[in-house]
């Protein structure tokens, strides 16, 4: 084998050859630069340019709000059980007019991977993932999100839904029988058919 | 044995066993919702179903409804059966609200389990759902009938199993309904135990309601430590604080159930009000420098007066490792004590209740359920023992008698035959009844039994209720398995012993006879096995008028269990007064120095039941103040250290040895092992190795004195709820405690020209006990009831049943004056 290369590198040992390649090399390098010299450059001048990302690109997590414009998440933990990294926690407790709440929500920023996870848990479509990738701080303790800082003043992707309009139990939203898909309370003390 | 086929597993059961028990046994999880091993089977949800291939009954057929039979194969993974699962789980859902993000099951919900299990995801049904109005059931269970899927086993549990009648099941076809006829708090003690019954959020806890989820909790296998059964818990933390407090499955004890004072008592470890720091002369201070004060202002009083001026209290409520500690330390120290108990009559009562428990007669709570004839002498077993009520009823359920001889109108859920008596009669009725259960005297008596049998054929009580107690002892005489069940506060000093050895004699008839006692606190039989007769409430303060005692070391007791009011002048005297507690008492307030301890949450400890079983509490957490408290409910401190905020209460037992300057490090086990035997052999989910025969058995009470003329006697009453020191200060239990009275019998009140609602001033002469009258019809003649509740200063007649003369019964204003 060693010797068939040797045989076939032997024509370019020719110093014509050599000299001809290396010219056939060098304009075909100049001509690229000239190419690109005339050419729309592709690389985006970040920070100075933004490019706006799909709306469903996965950075930054939000806590969005009811078309009531009321806190969505009832403090489930299906997003912090179901956390890869473990990087929510919070506490539920119960809120004004029956509802469900958290009385606190952390999201550790400096251990989620983004993954998306909590999002697609979330029953009420309260936590969201927004294309908001810029989210570093100097010091990690900033990386840690309280509720105040997650809350925003929509409903993000999901403006329609509101969980109190569907669950069954009795809130300010909705009574017995009144939510979605209910027929009116029965009378339990009743024997007609 | 029969042996079957279940899924191609050989599996070998009793004859008797139902099928999806038999699967269990063989590791298969049929899924049910209605069946519940304690409740039995009533095919009401058919979620069950399994194939039966060969047997008598070939098909699909609900394995909790059949019984296994030779030969039988069985399949639980048959297409046909894995299809109807799946539809019944498919229209059990049909109506199920759409709401497990809000319901507090979730997480440990058997209906949410099965429906991811069965593949059931989205709702096919077009027509809307069915809806129920929720009712308010009190403090402890929160309704919400929309989650219902129809399996009963709330009524069941409630009525029959429970034996109260204040929830039912209404309405009819699509509408059926389980609730109350109208809105009110839960009648039963026990109603805590529909939320671990009902399959899915129907019934959950409301204290614990929205505090977290089942996978979020610390779960850690513990002990009830709220009356002298021992049940079996399990205790959920998360964030240093205890959440919730579940029933565990213990078949030899409380079953699968417990009690409400059980489920809900533990507020205390984390309130508030909990004392975390030490104190010396009023200033806080920390542990370490607080054990040091107190340990040489201790050893200077032990220089100067001799080391028998240093007195320790203790109570029921200590574990076997502080109690070891109090043995050990206290003899080494020549310290006296431990005191328990407030005085003679209690103490004695106690002590001859533990020492009489011997290997033969010694029963528990699963014996009882099985006996057929049961004999309450002096004890409320729904407010001083309350699973032991339960207990009493499954056997009541399977037809034995019950009858109950006391000075209260006890209440239990079951009907017994009732005999009103006064504390100083019943050692006499005891004995006048085991005369008369025993048929003869049979050669198979000892002359010492024989000996107790006379004395108790020559036993007179009162002529208007010998006759009685006469058709009870008939009653007996026909009984296999009887039980005699004796309470240790509202009886005379002698009635223990002779409880014990009504229950000896019927053993030597060769019957399976029981004695079953009631103990004033979780570790009271260590306490009275270990503690000396003569260190009783009543000497201690003896001892302190004479100025014998100078300090004293109060060891996770209230002292109003000795005799004692928190303000008592007596206390003011000592030189020192050392309180260590994991509660905030008057006591605690007023001492010198106050040492902070864990709870058995925290600490953890060793128990010895009424039934002289060894029960182990594991630490649930490493204490601390709850996060929620520290952070004032916010989301957790952003600061951080090694240390736990609110960490410094230690384990009582090592407060002990540093006061003794034998450092914090001991050994729980070298402690346990300082106790006398048979203490020392305790071994965690063992009995304790009883004595084969007591050393005075069969030793007739010296006289059984029956008179308590021209007086009344008063009896302290213990309450469910408001009477245990650590369960009293649940807020949620406090809704339920009943209003303080003091009961008479309405031919008293007349004799006395009392009515209800009048106050009268009752001298004790140790303290004065004021309250409102109460007209109690079933209680006995010739007694005063004082119940152990807030208001009321009950301390006074803390000795047991102490007779007072009518004179010093007077009416007051409610100002007070006469
Ligand atoms: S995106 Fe993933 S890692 Fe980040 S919080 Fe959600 S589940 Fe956790
Ligand atoms: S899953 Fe959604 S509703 Fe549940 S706790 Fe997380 S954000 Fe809140
Ligand atoms: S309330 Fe619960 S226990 Fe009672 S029938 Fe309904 S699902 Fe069963
Ligand atoms: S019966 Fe006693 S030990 Fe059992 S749960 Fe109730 S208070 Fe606790
Ligand atoms: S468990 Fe068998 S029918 Fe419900």
């Amino acid at each position: 084998m060693s010797s068939d290369r040797t045989k076939k590198t032997k024509p370019a040992d020719h110093p014509g050859t050599l000299i001809a390649e290396s010219i056939k090399a060098l304009g075909s390098g100049f001509a690229t630069t000239a190419k690109h010299l005339l050419r729309r450059p592709v690389t985006e001048q970040y920070p100075e340019q933004k490019r706006v990302l799909p709306e469903r690109s996965r950075a930054r997590i939000v806590l969005t709000r009811d078309p009531d414009g009321r806190e969505r998440c009832v403090a489930c933990y299906l997003c912090s059980a179901v956390c890869p990294v473990s990087c929510i926690s919070m506490q539920s407790t119960g809120g004004e007019g029956g509802r469900r709440v958290a009385a606190w929500f952390r999201i550790n920023f400096s251990r989620c991977i983004y993954c998306g996870l909590c999002e697609e848990a979330c029953p009420t479509s309260a936590i969201q993932l927004t294309p908001d990738f810029e989210n570093c701080r100097q010091d990690i303790l900033e990386m840690v999100f309280e509720k105040d800082d997650l809350l925003v003043d929509h409903g993000g992707r999901d403006d329609r839904y509101c969980f109190y309009r569907h669950a069954g139990i009795a809130t300010d939203t909705a009574g017995k029988g009144e939510h979605v898909n209910e027929q009116p309370p029965v009378d339990a003390k009743s024997n007609l058919p | 044995m029969i042996k079957l086929i279940i899924d191609n597993l050989r599996v070998e059961v009793p004859p008797g066993t139902r099928v999806i028990d038999a699967a269990e046994q063989a590791g298969i999880m049929i899924p049910r919702f209605c069946y519940h091993p304690a409740l039995g089977a009533v095919g009401a949800c058919r979620v069950c179903a399994v194939q039966v291939l060969e047997g008598s009954c070939r098909g699909i057929r609900m394995s909790c409804m059949i019984e296994a039979e030779e030969g039988m194969v069985i399949s639980t993974t048959d297409e046909e059966a894995v299809a109807f699962r799946r539809q019944v789980i498919e229209w059990l859902m049909a109506n199920h609200p759409h709401d497990c993000p809000v319901c507090d099951e979730g997480g440990q919900c058997l209906l949410q389990d099965m429906t991811v299990s069965g593949g059931h995801g989205r709702r096919r049904l077009p027509v809307k759902k069915r809806t129920h109005i929720d009712q308010h059931l009190g403090p402890l269970v929160v309704h919400e009938m929309n989650r219902c899927i129809q399996c009963y086993r709330c009524v069941r549990f409630y009525r029959e199993y429970a034996g109260y009648t204040d929830l039912g099941v209404m309405g009819s076809a699509g509408r059926v309904y389980f609730g109350r006829r109208s809105d009110g708090v839960l009648e039963s003690p026990f109603a805590g135990n529909l939320i671990d019954v009902c399959p899915t959020g129907v019934f959950t806890d409301r204290p614990s309601r929205f505090k977290g989820r089942y996978w979020d909790f610390e779960r850690t296998p513990s002990v009830c430590i709220h009356c002298s059964l021992g049940c079996r818990v399990t205790v959920n933390t998360r964030y240093r604080e205890v959440v919730r407090v579940e029933a565990a499955h213990d078949p030899q004890v409380n079953g699968w159930f417990i009690c409400d004072r059980g489920r809900y008592g533990f507020p205390y470890a984390s309130s508030p009000q909990r004392p975390r720091s030490a104190r010396i002369d009023g200033r806080k201070s920390g542990v370490d420098e607080a054990l040091d004060e107190a340990a040489r202002r201790l050893s200077g009083i032990a220089q100067r007066h001799g080391s028998g001026s240093v007195a320790l209290a203790a109570s029921g409520r200590v574990c076997l490792e502080t109690l070891g500690a109090l043995t050990r330390f206290g003899s080494e120290k020549g310290w006296r004590g431990p005191f328990f108990r407030a005085g003679p009559r209690t103490a004695e009562a106690l002590q001859s209740a533990s020492k009489n428990l011997e290997e033969k007669i010694s029963i528990s709570l699963k014996d009882i359920e099985k006996s057929d004839f049961i004999l309450l002498v002096g004890c409320d077993p729904v407010n001083e023992a309350p699973m032991l009520a339960l207990s009493v009823r499954q056997a009541r359920r399977r037809g034995a008698v019950v009858a109950l001889a006391d000075a209260r109108s006890v209440q239990l859920p079951l009907d017994a035959r009732r005999l009103a008596l006064r504390p100083s009669q019943l050692t006499a009725a005891l004995m006048r009844f085991a005369g008369k259960a025993v048929a003869d005297g049979g050669a198979a008596l000892s002359d010492r039994a024989r000996g107790f049998l006379q004395a108790c054929r020559d036993s007179r009580v009162d002529p208007a209720v010998d006759e009685q107690i006469d058709h009870l002892g008939l009653a007996a005489r026909e009984s296999r398995r009887p039980v005699v069940v004796c309470g240790t506060s509202a009886v005379a000093p002698d009635t223990p012993a002779a409880a014990a050895n009504v229950a000896r004699l019927l053993a030597a008839e060769g019957r399976k006879a029981g004695f079953f006692p009631v103990l004033p606190g979780a570790n009271a039989l260590a306490l009275g096995l270990a503690g000396r007769t003569a260190d009783h409430g009543a000497a201690l303060r003896e001892a302190l008028e004479k100025g014998d005692v100078r300090a004293l070391v109060v060891v996770e007791t209230n002292l109003s269990e000795l005799g004692f009011s928190a303000d008592d002048p007596l206390l003011e005297n000592l030189e020192a007064l050392v309180v260590c507690d994991c509660l905030d008492s008057a006591a605690g307030r007023a001492a010198r120095v106050f040492i902070p301890t864990q709870t058995v949450f925290e600490a953890g400890g060793t128990f010895v039941s009424a039934e002289a079983r060894v029960r182990e509490a594991r630490p649930a957490f490493r204490g601390g103040t709850p996060v929620a408290q520290v952070s004032g409910g916010g989301h957790p401190p952003r600061t951080f250290s090694p240390d736990i905020p609110g960490a410094d209460p230690l384990p009582a037992w090592q407060v002990l040895a540093a006061l003794a300057r034998e450092g914090t490090r001991v050994s729980a086990d070298t402690l346990r092992k300082a106790l006398p035997a048979p203490l020392c052999g305790a071994a965690p989910g063992k009995r304790l190795a009883l004595p084969a025969s007591a050393p005075d058995a069969f030793q007739p009470p010296e006289d059984p004195a029956t008179a308590a003329d021209g007086g009344l006697e008063v009896v302290v009453c213990e309450h469910i709820f408001g009477s245990e020191p650590l369960s009293r200060r649940a807020a949620c239990l406090q809704e339920l405690e009943s209003a303080p009275r003091l009961g008479l019998h309405p031919g008293d009140a007349a004799a006395l020209q009392l009515s209800a609602g009048q106050r009268v001033a009752v001298d004790c002469g140790r303290g004065v006990i004021e309250g409102e009258i109460e007209i109690v019809n079933e209680m006995a003649r010739g007694v005063l009831l004082v119940p152990r509740l807030r208001g009321i200063d009950w301390h006074a007649a803390a000795d047991g049943p102490l007779v007072v003369a009518v004179a010093d019964i007077r009416s007051v204003k409610p100002n007070g004056e006469s």
